[in-house]
């Protein structure tokens, strides 16, 4: 009996056809929606300004939070990656056996270890004399060097057999290159190759020492052993290998490995991100707010508007397509303003400090941060547009037209 | 068969006091198509929640309501929707011409969010109003008669069967409201009911029948049943359209 003449709302029936008419219908409400934002020109610039700053705070503060953790990763990087092995002297291991440098090399061959290479390393103290002066150094005697350093002159020997590879910082101390020679307990030995500064801690402390043929040395056991990672999982996976097989049956080595306290370092830098994110998202809400409040007023400014368009049979559906529109374009244009004013704003920065490395801006993680923040932009703009659009869509027409 | 139709149609508002405001009290009121029929009364007796309760923007709390011979007295919100779109067109007597589209946008808006452009048939509509050379004006830039004119033709762009209008000549001067009740004896020849609400004995002029509302009681609601003041209307379904006025 209650049968409309004129059927039911268009584009309710739903299938695949209503689907493409849903599409369909925002292309006319996006342009009236963009009309009606230039009515206000200024409330409106000023409600984009607040998503603009929100969006650069969200990725600004993101970045650099960012910036900061992979700055302090690429600085501690490789101390995850090394584990120094050696003798537990309180349960009386004097030293490394050849059979305990095997039982290790045993332990991480294995190629969910990463199969990281083992560098057994005999060590002794000594006065090392350059040509003007001298000073004191650890001297160690490594096999494979090429395996655990890199020289910064000369070449490492894939076998060390003569001659002494110096440290950085003892190559500095003594004025010494590739070619010179070098006084080690007396002897007079040629300096093959000098490493180059090493970036990480290391209990080894490369820098300092001298590094000579194992031939060189009369000892009957191994000082310590170093186990080099490709990363830091792979260390810590060496690290419990080790443990659970040479330490098996007694606690015959000591293991020395940051790969925890890197990660709780990191954890430490994501907790900050996160913060600062966080902070950044505050001033994304207060953006939101004051959509809202630019939405709810232009909407009760409307209301009359709003009531002619339902009263000559725009549906409900399409009033807040319009109404929505306006908040997302407020929102999108926000959140485009603030992502292109973070990238210049970076790039300004980059290019003015040159203590900032500008490979870690340019990492592409950043730009994660620039794509979330561009998202909570336009998605800030649609969620506080949806309830003064809502409710500006379901009053009733009679009441909005009656002035 | 009428075009729109109300059968001991009441209307109350609830009233600030005990008493509810009766605005429609158990009225009878039928329109032929290509009837031109003047509702007058005065101030508050109930004229615009007439119109409201015929243009479906209201309910009736008492009575029936047909559109075209079809139950139409309680419809959801969607169905009232569409139905107002398809079969009533409006006219308000302060135009209510959104200010951001231009005059041609204004007639199309009801079907703004259809599939299909119907700025062509707007432009149609514009150029037999007399306003073929105003199509890109916003309404900021029109006078009140083409203003008024420019509503008349949104109300007509769905060819509706009921145009409803409150106060149609209420603001323009003598020769504007004439050019504009030409309009509306231009539309009912094609075979619209036409509702006008007014004070203007000029309007009265033009109705085929004009009926008296007099705090909520309708004097003469359904044609042939009193004497009605004019002759039965002359009507024309193929009157071919006169050229538009300038
Ligand atoms: N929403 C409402 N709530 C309560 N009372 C209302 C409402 N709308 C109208 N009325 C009352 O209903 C009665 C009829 O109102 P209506 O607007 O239909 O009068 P009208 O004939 O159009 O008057 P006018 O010629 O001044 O426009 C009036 O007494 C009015 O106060
Ligand atoms: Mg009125």
């Amino acid at each position: 009996m209650t049968e409309g003449s004129g059927g039911p709302e268009p584009g309710v029936g739903g299938g695949s056809e209503g689907a493409r008419g849903w599409l369909r219908g925002w292309r006319p409400a996006v342009s009236m929606a963009a009309r009606n934002l230039r009515r206000n020109r200024v409330r409106t610039m000023l409600a984009v300004l607040g998503v603009c700053i929100g969006v650069l705070a969200v990725a600004g503060l993101g970045i650099f939070g960012n910036v900061l953790a992979l700055g302090a990763d690429d600085a501690i990087g490789d101390i995850g990656t090394q584990v120094v092995v050696s003798p537990n002297a309180d349960a009386g291991v004097e030293s490394l056996s050849a059979a305990d440098v095997a039982a290790i090399r045993r332990a991480v061959d294995d190629p969910a270890v990463g199969d990281p290479a083992v560098v057994p390393l005999y060590s002794d103290n000594a006065v090392v004399e350059g040509p003007s002066s001298q000073t004191f150094a650890t001297v160690y005697g490594v096999e494979e060097p090429g395996l655990a350093f890199e020289a910064a002159e000369g070449r490492l020997p894939d076998r060390h057999r003569q001659g002494a590879i110096v440290g950085a910082g003892v190559a500095e101390d003594l004025g010494l290159g590739a070619g010179d020679t070098v006084g080690i307990a007396g002897s007079q030995v040629r300096v093959v190759a000098v490493l180059a500064e090493s970036q990480t801690f290391s209990p080894v402390a490369p820098d300092d020492a001298v590094f000579l043929p194992e031939s060189a040395f009369a000892a009957d056991g191994y000082a310590q052993a170093l186990v080099v990672a490709e990363s830091g999982a792979t260390a810590r996976a060496a690290a419990d290998a080790i443990r659970e097989e040479v330490n098996a049956r007694e606690e015959r080595v000591d293991l020395f490995e940051l790969a925890a306290l890197v990660d709780e370092i990191n954890d430490f830098f994501d907790l900050l991100s996160t913060f600062l994110l966080g902070l950044g998202a505050i001033s994304l809400v207060v953006a939101g707010v004051s959509i809202l409040n630019v939405m709810l007023m232009s909407t009760v400014e409307r209301r009359q508007e709003i009531g002619v368009m339902r009263a000559v049979g725009v549906t409900r559906r399409d009033v807040l397509r319009v109404l929505l529109a306006e908040a997302g374009l407020i929102g999108a244009a926000g959140a485009a303003a603030g992502t292109l004013l973070t990238v210049l704003l970076v790039a300004g920065l980059v290019a003015a400090t040159p203590a900032v490395d500008a490979a870690l801006v340019l990492d592409p993680t950043n730009g994660y941060y620039l794509l979330l923040a561009l998202g909570f932009g336009v998605g800030v703009g649609i969620v506080s547009g949806a309830y003064p659009a809502w409710k500006a869509a379901n009053e009733r027409p009679v009441e909005a037209l009656r002035s | 068969m009428y075009s729109v139709e109300l059968r001991g149609a009441t209307k109350r508002y609830p009233g600030a006091g005990a008493e509810p405001v009766v605005a429609l009290d158990d009225v009878d009121f039928a329109v032929e198509p290509g009837e031109f029929v003047a509702v007058v009364g005065p101030s508050g007796s109930g004229k615009s929640t007439l119109l409201n309760v015929l243009g479906l923007l209201d309910d009736p709390t008492d009575g029936w309501r047909l559109l075209d011979g079809t139950d139409v007295t309680e419809l959801t919100v969607g169905e009232r929707t569409a139905a107002r779109k398809e079969s009533i067109g409006f006219v308000f007597q302060d135009f209510h011409l959104l200010p951001t589209l231009t005059a041609v946008e204004n007639v199309a808006l009801p079907t703004a969010f259809d599939p299909g452009d119907a700025s062509d048939r707007a432009a149609d509509l514009l150029g037999r109003f007399g306003l073929g050379d105003r199509l890109d004006h916003e309404p900021s830039e029109l006078s009140g008669g083409q203003k008024q004119r420019v509503a008349i033709a949104r109300s007509l762009i769905n060819e509706p069967a009921v145009l409803l209008a409150d106060e149609p000549t209420g603001n323009l001067d003598t020769e504007t409201g004439e050019s504009i009740l030409a309009e509306f004896e231009r539309v009912k020849e094609e075979g619209v009911a036409v509702v006008a609400v007014t004070h203007d004995p000029l309007v009265e002029e033009y109705a085929d029948r004009v009926v008296e509302l007099t705090d909520g009681v309708l004097e003469g609601g359904i044609p042939g049943r009193d004497p009605p003041a004019e002759g039965p209307s002359d009507r024309d379904a193929d009157a071919a359209l006169r050229p538009g006025e300038r």
